[in-house]
């Protein structure tokens, strides 16, 4: 364990994550405006919609339980949680430990586990179909972020991911980055695995788990979201560029700077690709998890020399 | 000393309790009960530190003196062996009642006690006799167990084929402790590291033990048994007896000198069973098969961890190799506790609605919210989720394969290769239980009975309910339960001294009780929320779709049909469809099936061939006087050859 985290630290990266996270579907929607030639929603736009959503009333299934809140709740607060484990350039993580990665990763699991489990309270078919893809393909896509982790922690030789994302450059960071891309718009339901602005069921992963959530449930599942869509950007920025090692000032200009194009690039992906059938969608998660498993591969073998 | 008082005194209050079963119910389970508690204490004084503690009789029995031990690893099994079988024998008052059982509770009881006992005695010889006499009567108390409802063939042929298998495995076991006392010429057992000719004795072992715990093409008994047989007696079989196979494989694998190759064929035996035994989980559509299955995966990252710690003992004591030992006998604990609790709750269910199809159950936590919370705390430490005890072994035994491949020695091709099977077993354990729970207890009834469902009684919620809390305990402060731990891995190795929990053992605690907090608030925050906006109830929106019905919903097999398809070439499932073809179809059905594969594409062939062998070699024996004089007289001729051309030696 790292030295005592001050008082004011933590809430104050809990503000950072939580605050600037809506921001990120809102620049994916300029870029893809952009390209379209459109002027598209605001830039804050989530902001204005959680806001609304806040203060809506909830309809909510007659068969579902009380897990129907609980489920969006706890989801959340494991998204939260393993944001804040993140280490955020030269500052390290607010908690820092070792194998702390391996609760990152499972923190994203038990955010699925809930939101599954919401999805099955309401008995709809849909979210049965939705509940069954987000678990099944997770499958994969955890297969790969285990694989790009553990080759970070071979690179780095250390299982803290302070550690781990500050190693210098490597050849494996190409592989590493593209096949991390590729679980991260798996996981945050992005072009081409899902549509996210799609309004037919069928075609859906995420969206159709949430199909009955409204009012405030639904305003913390869609914060949640674009919380696990920050955690991956900076997940892959850190894994990519070596920004730990730089200054505090010029690492946290490169990891914003990061950040931004890897949300611009989102944009681009979606503006440019169509989502793939289902029976694809394994396949590219198996190429991300290949294309992770070579950057171990070139890990291992490139310390050995 | 207090050790053998508190074991003689749980030796004798079990001994009672295996007579009151007949006609004393209430005597007999506070015997259980009391006799377990003191075998729990007698274990934990071993573990918080004491001296292990040793008996040997003066006397002989049939030849042999009896001698007893208790060590740190034997005190690991025999603590979880008392609280589950304290749990099971309470929850069996009120699951297995007399009134409805008249004859088979009773029997159930005095098995109960049997078996309870029998696996107490293994745990505690330390003479290969005595061992083998335990073991027997181990497997046969299991077989009079699982088949408590012996007027289902389904039970009968359970039993059968679990009995069969315990043989099989029982042999194995006569010629080990055989050829063992042959070569040291004596029944006694302990450490005999020093003499490197035993070692293939090892691979005897592996086979005898590695049929008990279940490992993956040895299973072929476990889903049949541990879904045919009572709910408590299955909790029992998949939390303790199973183990028990785990405890002689690292038993024997502590006092005996191993092959070199050992830690490899364990470690991957541990790979196959995690990834397999999930795989065909998932294909099932019956609650306690499966369970049945998810044992076969645990107690795969059990030996995982058991062949790390074996690959490191070989390379020089690697410190990677304790921890992953930590991990797996952690896990040894948390998988009694939480597989005994899913199988107490799939009883409940059972009880409730006479359903373990998952197809016919749905929409129970309305009519049983205790059971499905209970189910829901289960799946989640089974899924290796934090803030439970599932996650804390499983991050020990990952923490160890990440040493093991961040040092990049010999083992780190295996490690790398292990950590991202274990990780796509863990995800698939997440997709198998949020179906099981989803589909069971989520949505609406499927069926009349799961629509007239209710709750259980205190007898048998409270055992789930004291399981369900030592998982969170174990969960939320692993710290104070990692000397025990610790010292059963010590008495594994005696080359190790006691260590203290690693930080980041505490650290991971520390997390786990913010996260639970905080969950526990947000629910409670957003729970506010909701009532304060208001709420309403409708019906569940389908597309627009006017009047769903509860056959909609998703099924169990269509939930994990994703996956169960990647695993086609092993699972082979079986499928009967009748497509609807005419514009107005009068009739459509569907029906999937996973097959024992190994049991009904390899053991049962090899079986049929052998009788046919035997078959044909019968028409020698047909009663033809002539024709048998014949063989004589051919015999005596072959030999009359052999001794006129052999003559001259």
């Amino acid at each position: 364990m790292n030295t005592a985290v001050s008082f004011l630290e933590l809430p104050a990266r809990l503000a950072a994550w939580l605050l600037l996270a809506p921001l990120l579907p809102g620049i994916i929607n300029r870029v893809k405006a952009w390209v379209a030639g459109r002027r598209g929603p605001p830039l804050l736009q989530l902001y204005y919609d959680l806001a609304r959503l806040w203060r809506k009333s909830v309809v909510m299934s007659t068969l579902a339980s009380p897990g129907f809140i609980v489920g969006p709740a706890v989801a959340w607060v494991a998204v939260a949680g393993a944001a804040l484990l993140m280490p955020i350039g030269a500052a390290g993580g607010a908690l820092s430990f070792r194998g702390d990665v391996l609760l990152l990763i499972y923190l994203l699991a038990l955010a699925r586990f809930a939101t599954a489990w919401a999805a099955l309270e309401t008995g709809s078919a849909f979210e049965g179909m939705g509940a069954a893809r987000e678990v099944s393909f997770g499958v994969l896509a955890e297969a790969a972020l285990i694989a790009a982790v553990l080759s970070l922690s071979v690179q780095s030789g250390s299982t803290t991911l302070d550690a781990m994302l500050a190693p210098s450059a490597w050849p494996g960071a190409v592989l590493l980055a593209s096949g991390l891309f590729a679980v991260l718009l798996a996981e945050n339901c992005r072009v081409p695995f899902d549509d996210p602005n799609t309004h037919l069921e069928l075609t859906m992963i995420h969206e159709a788990m949430v199909l009955d959530h409204s009012g405030p449930p639904l305003a913390v599942v869609l914060h949640g979201a674009s919380v696990k869509l920050l955690l991956f950007a900076v997940l892959l920025s850190e894994a990519a560029l070596p920004i730990g090692r730089l200054a505090p000032g010029a690492g946290a200009a490169a990891l914003a700077g990061s950040v931004l194009a890897v949300t611009a690039g989102i944009g681009l992906v979606e503006s440019f690709m169509a989502r793939f059938a289902f029976r694809r969608v394994p396949l590219l998660l198996t190429a991300a998890f290949l294309l992770c498993l070579f950057a171990l591969v070139l890990a291992w073998k490139g310390g050995a020399q | 000393m207090s050790a053998g008082i508190m074991l003689a005194g749980a030796a004798g209050a079990l001994a009672l309790s295996a007579v009151a079963g007949l006609f004393l119910p209430r005597l007999w389970l506070g015997a259980t009960v009391a006799g377990l508690a003191a075998a729990f204490w007698a274990g934990a004084a071993v573990l918080a530190g004491g001296a292990p503690w040793e008996w040997r009789g003066g006397f002989q029995v049939g030849g042999f003196a009896p001698h007893l031990q208790l060590d740190g690893l034997g005190a690991l099994f025999l603590v979880l062996l008392a609280v589950v079988g304290a749990c099971g024998a309470v929850y069996s008052r009120g699951y297995w009642p007399d009134q409805a059982h008249p004859r088979s509770a009773r029997v159930g009881r005095v098995w109960w006690s049997v078996h309870v006992m029998s696996l107490g005695m293994v745990l505690l010889s330390a003479n290969g006799l005595l061992f083998l006499v335990a073991w027997e009567l181990f497997a046969v108390s299991g077989y009079f167990l699982v088949t408590l409802e012996r007027q289902r063939a389904q039970a009968r042929a359970a039993g059968w084929l679990y009995l069969a298998v315990s043989h099989v495995s029982a042999l194995c076991l006569f010629a080990f402790f055989g050829i063992l006392a042959a070569r040291t010429g004596s029944w006694e057992l302990g450490p005999m590291r020093d003499q490197p000719g035993l070692a293939p004795l090892f691979w005897l072992a592996l086979f005898a033990f590695g049929i008990k715990a279940g490992v993956f093409p040895l299973h072929i008994w476990l889903p049949s048994a541990h879904s045919s047989a009572p709910s408590h007696v299955s909790a029992i079989m998949s939390g303790v007896s199973i183990k028990i196979g785990v405890y002689g494989i690292l038993r024997f694998g502590g006092w005996l000198a191993v092959p070199d190759s050992a830690g490899w064929i364990v470690a991957v035996l541990g790979v196959v069973s995690a990834v397999l035994g999930v795989a065909f989980a998932l294909g099932q559509h019956d609650l306690k098969r499966l369970l049945a299955y998810h044992s076969v995966e645990n107690i795969g990252i059990i030996l995982v961890g058991v062949g790390f710690a074996m690959i490191a003992a070989g390379q020089g004591d690697a410190p990677w190799g304790r921890l992953a030992l930590a991990g797996a006998l952690l896990h040894v604990w948390n998988h009694g506790l939480f597989k005994s609790l899913l199988f107490l709750g799939a009883g409940s269910v059972l009880h409730a609605t006479g359903e373990r199809e998952m197809s016919r159950l749905g929409g129970l936590w309305r009519l049983m919210p205790w059971t499905a919370s209970l189910f829901a705390l289960g799946a989640v430490a089974i899924s290796g989720l934090p803030p439970l005890n599932g996650f804390v072994s499983e991050w020990l035994v990952y923490i160890g394969l990440f040493d093991a491949s961040v040092a990049r020695g010999a083992a780190a091709f295996a490690s790398v290769s292990a950590i991202v099977l274990l990780a796509l077993t863990g995800a698939m354990a997440l997709a198998c239980f949020t179906k099981a729970c989803g589909v069971s207890f989520l949505g609406s009834p499927r069926s009349e009975s799961a629509a007239r469902a209710h709750e259980s009684g205190p007898l048998m919620l409270g055992p789930m309910l004291a399981l369900g809390c030592l998982c969170a305990a174990i969960g939320l402060a692993p710290v104070l339960f990692w000397p025990a731990i610790d010292r059963a891995a010590c008495a594994w190795n005696p080359a190790w001294v006691a260590m203290g929990a690693p930080a980041s053992l505490a650290a991971i605690g520390a997390s786990n009780i913010a996260l639970a907090l905080a969950c526990l608030a947000a629910a409670a925050l957003l729970w506010r929320r909701v009532t304060r906006v208001g709420m309403r109830r409708a019906v569940t929106w389908d597309c627009g779709y006017a009047a769903p019905t509860a056959r909609m919903q998703y099924t169990a097999g269509s939930f994990a049909g994703i996956i169960t398809e990647w695993f086609a070439w092993i699972m082979d499932p079986q499928v009967q469809r009748d497509c609807p073809d005419e514009p107005f179809p009068s009739h459509a059905s569907y029906e999937e099936h996973t097959p024992e594969v190994v049991l009904e594409r390899v053991v049962e062939p090899a079986g049929a061939l052998t009788m046919r062998l035997y078959a044909a070699a019968r028409q020698l024996q047909h009663g033809r006087l002539q024709a048998y004089l014949f063989y004589i007289v051919i015999g005596l001729a072959a030999l009359a050859a052999i001794a006129v051309m052999g003559g001259g030696r």
